[in-house]
């Protein structure tokens, strides 16, 4: 009663309608910005029509004209009226043209030479978006040669298309994954796509996390140190652990929140920006399905990694969970320690940075380097930052490193352990209000209140 | 009349070889207003702090309602409330809420903390400001509301450190007035603290001298500036320091 009570005002500071209003905004610009970039990648893949200037006009460019249709680019033919490119593209109100001018045919098939052929595009600035414009015209530009290569192939040599096919793909490539001594039929670069997805998109979520959660809380107790409303509140008849599990439990709650709408954001980020593409590996990263539309016969990658013992089970994300959980407790904790002594709203943004550094560091370093790799010291230095473990948990699991993953835990456990003592003595004792006095000598042997 | 407070041999080092408080012994009884006067540093708000269980003394003991601060600290804690110097209040609330969070602590029954909210808002007098944010409140209505809630809940003790310090005269004068009222129509006792000696005299039945952690001495005040020949008690601190410096 008295801690829901507690609860819900810890709650109420940290969950404002500011902090909801900038979680929306947050969202709404993760959608916009991957929107943004979608539409470009796109325009990029765009290439669904063609604006041509046939000045040839033999059966063999509509040959050409007809198997570009086929590849399934809209083909849109316009005349000109004059060398005037700038004029033309004005008065017909396009981008860029392909002009395949008189004697394309002859050059192929009669001379036997290089073919000329044309393509005029307007210099539209420097953005993206017109690049996009000018390389959907070379592929359409490709594909004509694609066109005249193989009908050269077929009227000078005879080599109908089932040939050129074999011609141009004569091997058969299987690829096999092996991984501890296991193998399965699987291109290893499918595999890492799958673990890129796996081992990025939760340590991010883990980082957004404990940044949140060490942030508010560390607000939270030192503006009640700082308007002296701490006193206030350990003067009054409610159990001080109370208080501090009423604080840490909000400041868990609403890290939580704010790293599901970060995680929304993201999803929707990534989705955009990749397209359709996008759309197609969060889904096979989610569900599970088949990582590309590889031919019948050719293992999932998911199945692959079952196969390869790398798949996780409900155990292992259980497990993994915990360590996340434990993880976000540590900073809560080392947040507390620090809010705490903070004595001005100054010194609070200036304790904030050791937690930053230590959940960005072994962030970073994990996300580029591996650790098994390093020699020994900065390893061990490495190691000896808690979160560290959090964020190699998951690869540690799939690559069934189950020694590093425990000691890892372990570890975690009796840091979270020692920090939560900390945090409690600092609450149960009078060291939260002669703390920031100390130098460090002279400390200890002091009769506690008891609770 | 019983004894609400009684402190014997009080003392607390922060550092060692330096004692804030040193054997600091008074009582206060029901009803009664009492004030530790002193200039800033001598250890008023140290004592405060222990006999309102947030530090813990390095000797000596004190008995609040019968219940020790070292061994009851919680029971303590049920018959007093504590109201520290240049208190702010959480900014985001509005002053109702405040106040309903700080009545959810004291008691679990809606009934009862209903009660004390609508006492708290009749004592405070802000009226409709309440329903505002408290960020939007100046240092005197902020004030106010604290002593409102301080003594809401009708605690045996409620402990006011430098309760007028910081607030303009006419701010000032109101507090004064409120305690005075309180302590009369409900019989509750109070423990201030003021390091201006002038003002307090029109607050407290009794008074306690503090300098350098020592409480020369206690009495009331009339009785004081009898003893020691002066007409208010900044001179009775006067002559009270020389006289200990001349032992
Ligand atoms: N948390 C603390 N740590 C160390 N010394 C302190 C602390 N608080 C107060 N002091 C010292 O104790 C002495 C008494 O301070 P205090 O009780 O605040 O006096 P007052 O309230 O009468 O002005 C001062 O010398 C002060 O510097
Ligand atoms: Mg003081």
């Amino acid at each position: 009663m008295r801690f829901g009570n507690l609860l819900k005002k810890e709650l109420r500071e940290l969950i404002t309608p500011q902090a909801l209003v900038s979680m929306g905004a947050m969202l709404l610009l993760f959608i916009f910005l991957g929107q943004m970039l979608g539409d470009f990648t796109d325009s990029m893949e765009d290439i669904s029509s063609a604006t041509i200037c046939v000045q040839d006009k033999t059966a063999f460019v509509d040959d050409i004209l007809a198997s570009l249709k086929e590849e399934n680019i809209e083909v849109n033919q316009v005349e000109l009226t004059s060398e005037d490119y700038a004029a033309e593209l004005d008065r017909l109100e396009l981008d860029n043209l392909v002009i395949i001018p008189a004697g394309f045919t002859d050059s192929v098939l009669v001379n036997k030479e290089p073919a000329s052929l044309k393509i005029v595009s307007k210099v539209a600035g420097g953005g993206m978006i017109s690049t996009a414009q000018t390389m959907s015209a070379t592929e359409v530009i490709d594909a004509i040669e694609k066109a005249a290569e193989d009908s050269i192939l077929l009227e000078s040599y005879g080599i109908t298309p089932e040939e050129i096919e074999r011609i141009k793909a004569p091997v058969n490539t299987t690829e096999i994954s092996v991984l501890n001594g296991k193998s399965a039929e699987v291109a290893t670069e499918e595999l890492s796509a799958v673990l890129m997805m796996q081992s990025m998109v939760v340590p991010i979520a883990l980082f957004f996390m404990v940044m949140m959660a060490s942030q508010m809380i560390m607000t939270a107790i030192s503006t009640e140190k700082i308007d002296k409303t701490l006193e206030t509140l350990l003067s009054t008849p409610v159990s001080r652990l109370s208080i501090l599990g009423a604080k840490m439990l909000a400041a868990v709650i609403s890290a939580l929140l704010n790293a599901v709408v970060m995680m929304i954001g993201m999803v929707f980020y990534v989705g955009g920006m990749l397209g359709s593409a996008g759309e197609e590996m969060m889904n096979m990263a989610v569900a599970g399905q088949e990582v590309s539309a590889s031919a019948d016969g050719v293992m999932s990658a998911m199945e692959a990694m079952g196969e390869l013992g790398m798949s996780i089970s409900v155990g292992s994300y259980v497990l993994f969970g915990i360590q996340i959980f434990i993880s976000v407790m540590i900073a809560l904790a080392i947040s507390l320690l620090l809010g705490a002594m903070a004595t001005d709203i100054k010194s609070v943004q200036t304790l904030t940075m050791p937690i930053m550094l230590v959940t960005m560091i072994p962030f970073f370093v994990t996300m580029f380097a591996d650790l098994n790799t390093m020699s020994t010291v900065p390893k061990l230095i490495m190691y000896a930052i808690p979160f560290t473990h959090a964020y190699t948990a998951m690869n540690n699991l799939v690559f069934g490193h189950t020694a590093l993953f425990w000691g890892g835990l372990v570890y975690q456990l009796v840091f979270f352990a020692v920090c939560m003592f900390l945090a409690v003595r600092l609450f149960t004792t009078d060291k939260i209000f002669t703390m920031s006095y100390q130098t460090g000598a002279g400390k200890g042997k002091k009769g506690l209140i008891k609770q | 009349m019983g004894k609400v407070l009684e402190v014997n041999g009080l003392s607390k080092s922060y550092k060692k070889d330096v004692l804030a408080a040193d054997s600091v012994s008074f009582s206060v009884d029901e009803g009664e207003i009492f004030a530790l006067i002193g200039p800033n540093g001598a250890g008023k708000t140290t004592t405060i702090r222990m006999i309102s269980t947030l530090i813990t003394p390095t000797g000596g003991d004190a008995l609040v309602a019968g219940h020790s601060i070292i061994s009851e600290p919680a029971k303590v804690r049920e018959n007093i409330t504590y109201l520290p110097d240049e208190a702010g209040a959480y900014k985001t609330m509005t002053g109702k809420q405040y106040l309903e969070f700080m009545a959810g602590l004291f008691t679990g029954d809606k009934h009862v903390a209903e009660r004390y909210i609508d006492r708290a808002a009749q004592i405070c007098g802000l009226g409709d400001r309440l329903n505002e944010k408290i960020g939007s409140y100046s240092r005197g209505m902020i004030r106010k509301l604290l002593l409102s809630r301080a003594v809401m809940t009708e605690p045996k003790l409620a402990i006011m450190d430098e309760a007028t310090s910081g607030l303009d005269v006419i701010n000032a004068l109101e507090i004064r007035k409120m305690i005075k009222k309180l302590a009369k129509e409900t019989g509750m006792s109070f423990l201030l603290s003021s390091h201006n000696m002038l003002e307090i005299e029109y607050v407290s039945d009794r008074v306690g001298i503090m300098t350098k952690g020592h409480l020369m001495v206690t009495g009331g005040i009339d009785e004081l500036k009898q003893r020691y020949n002066a007409a208010n008690l900044e001179e009775v601190f006067e002559r009270v320091v020389i006289e200990n410096e001349v032992r």
